[in-house]
């Protein structure tokens, strides 16, 4: 495998230019400076809001820093709240080309754009091949579970857990989330954990995502699930939970705060305090996008149903959960784990089918949603308190 | 490694799979060793043998609808339920290895899940 190291040490698997948005009145612009190059890797993100928002600005900027962003052009209205020049200065610490067009000063849409193309075509001629060779032990992979079905837990699920294991074993580092789907495996997790203070930090991020989501009025187990087999919210939980493989948990993220070293890690993706945003993630593509602003360089993503998404700053790799879908939408699918229940293979074969998609991935052929243009990315408003003592390993 | 393991491509179990939808006589999963549980693959009738990958066989004492667990060992009440080495519930009954393991034999040790769930 071959990547790309950057000025401030970290190693990329992709070359991407991104395009961001300051707030939802340069999104047009931002996204025509970005259309014509959007099969050369040029990616549009961005943070709609105008209201400042520190979580908002932690995530953007970890986006912008990723090491899988070579240059960074920021677009801004110029009157919006966000704190721009900040950002521009955490790019340009973190050694990326970065420009800023502001479109009341460049004089409107039509000059911004015009500059704007200009400017990441210049980026795009300065491009060099990947030189740095990179192995396991530098890959941040995460994942995600969405459009989940009665197999998803008994196929790809854990057969993305035993990737992880040897992910672990190969000195990666590793993560999965959503503590509101694991309400029942606390006790499990905690016994995983590193460490007994961890353990109690494990225990209260369910806690506060039970509490969160009773705030909210959603429920989690009921008639559907027992339809479909399942005897109990941990058996439920278990289907997401058995994403992370067995190997012990080193530490507890929140979004955009990165692992300090090698290991597997639980991101806690429930906001702190009280209701305040409504739903926590309003869809699959925050969730995967908080991962990626912790560093992950590739997505892990299983589904039932089909999902499709991808994302814009870290390639995601798709598996299923079953043969009939594998089949129906084999153009947006890299993994097929119905061959678990067709009585094929087993768990662990599957899962190094997986591991080998990771290698392919960072070695620098597309996923099936990367050659396809898929580049999903949102950001919403949250809070977050500082994350505590006992979260990450000294 | 190779990069060329995508699900489907690969011709020593594509040709398999599309002349026999799979392993005809694996009907079940068994996701860890050790688990005192399977998950049946297929509906499982009453008297058939429940098969997994590598072997492991258990006759089905009534049907085991797809996506639901039979016992693979005798669990007794208070007995956790183990499913990829993990529990997910605690026996309230007697199971039989055969038997169906679900909500009517089965409590949750976190939330209560025998409230009126059936429509």
């Amino acid at each position: 495998m071959r990547g790309y190291r950057r000025a401030d040490g970290r190693i990329g698997i992709r070359d991407y230019v991104v395009v961001a948005y300051l707030v939802e009145c340069a999104h047009h612009v931002a996204r025509r400076i970005a259309d014509p190059y959007a099969e050369q890797g040029v990616q549009l993100i961005g943070f709609p809001g105008c209201y400042p928002s520190g979580y908002a600005h932690r995530v953007l900027e970890a986006m912008c820093t990723h090491p899988n962003v070579g240059a960074v052009l920021l677009v801004s209205l110029g009157c919006e709240e966000f704190k721009r020049s900040a950002l521009r200065e955490a790019v340009r610490a973190a050694g990326r080309p970065v420009e800023m067009l502001v479109i009341q000063g460049c004089g409107g849409t039509a000059a911004t754009i015009e500059r704007g193309r200009i400017w990441v075509e210049a980026r795009l001629a300065e491009r060099r091949p990947p030189e740095t060779s990179l192995g396991l032990s530098d890959l941040v992979v995460g994942t995600k579970c969405g459009g989940s079905d009665g197999l998803s837990g008994v196929t790809i699920n854990p057969a993305v857990g035993h990737a992880f294991d040897l992910l672990v074993d190969a000195g990666a580092t590793v993560m999965f989330e959503e503590t509101c789907e694991l309400i029942g495996c606390e006790e499990h997790m905690a016994s995983r954990a590193a460490d007994p203070a961890l353990a109690g930090e494990i225990r209260g991020a369910v806690e506060k995502a039970r509490r969160y989501y009773d705030d909210l009025g959603h429920g989690s187990f009921g008639g559907g699930n027992i339809k479909h087999g399942l005897s109990t919210i941990e058996e439920k939980s278990l289907g997401a939970y058995a994403k992370s493989g067995t190997r012990p948990i080193a530490g507890l993220l929140k979004p955009g705060v990165r692992p300090v070293r090698p290991g597997l890690y639980l991101m806690d993706t429930v906001n702190d305090g009280a209701v305040r945003f409504g739903i926590p993630n309003i869809n699959d593509t925050q969730t995967v996008t908080e991962m990626v602003a912790s560093g992950c360089h590739l997505i892990l993503f299983t589904t039932g149903a089909g999902s499709v998404v991808g994302q814009a700053v870290a390639p995601v790799i798709k598996g299923v959960s079953n043969t009939r879908v594998f089949e129906r939408m084999a153009g947006d699918m890299d993994v097929n784990a119905g061959t678990i229940a067709d009585g094929v293979e087993t768990i662990e074969q599957v899962g190094e089918r997986i591991l080998a998609e990771v290698v392919a991935a960072a070695s620098g052929r597309p996923t099936r949603s990367e050659a396809l243009g898929h580049q999903e990315f949102v950001l919403a408003y949250k809070t977050y308190e500082p994350l505590g003592p006992a979260c990450l390993p000294a | 490694m190779s990069a060329d393991h995508r699900g489907g491509r690969r011709s020593g179990w594509t040709s398999g799979r599309m002349s026999g939808g799979g392993n005809s006589a694996v009907n079940m999963v068994v996701m860890a060793p050790g688990d005192n549980v399977g998950v049946a693959t297929r509906d499982i009738a009453a008297g058939a043998t429940a098969r997994d990958l590598r072997g492991c066989r258990q006759v089905a004492l009534e049907p085991i609808p797809q996506g639901h667990k039979i016992a693979l060992a005798d669990i007794a009440p208070e007995d956790l339920l183990v499913r990829y080495g993990v529990p997910v519930g605690v026996a309230t009954d007697a199971i039989g290895a055969g038997r169906l393991a679900h909500v009517h034999n089965v409590a949750s040790r976190y939330l209560d899940n025998d409230e009126d769930h059936y429509e």
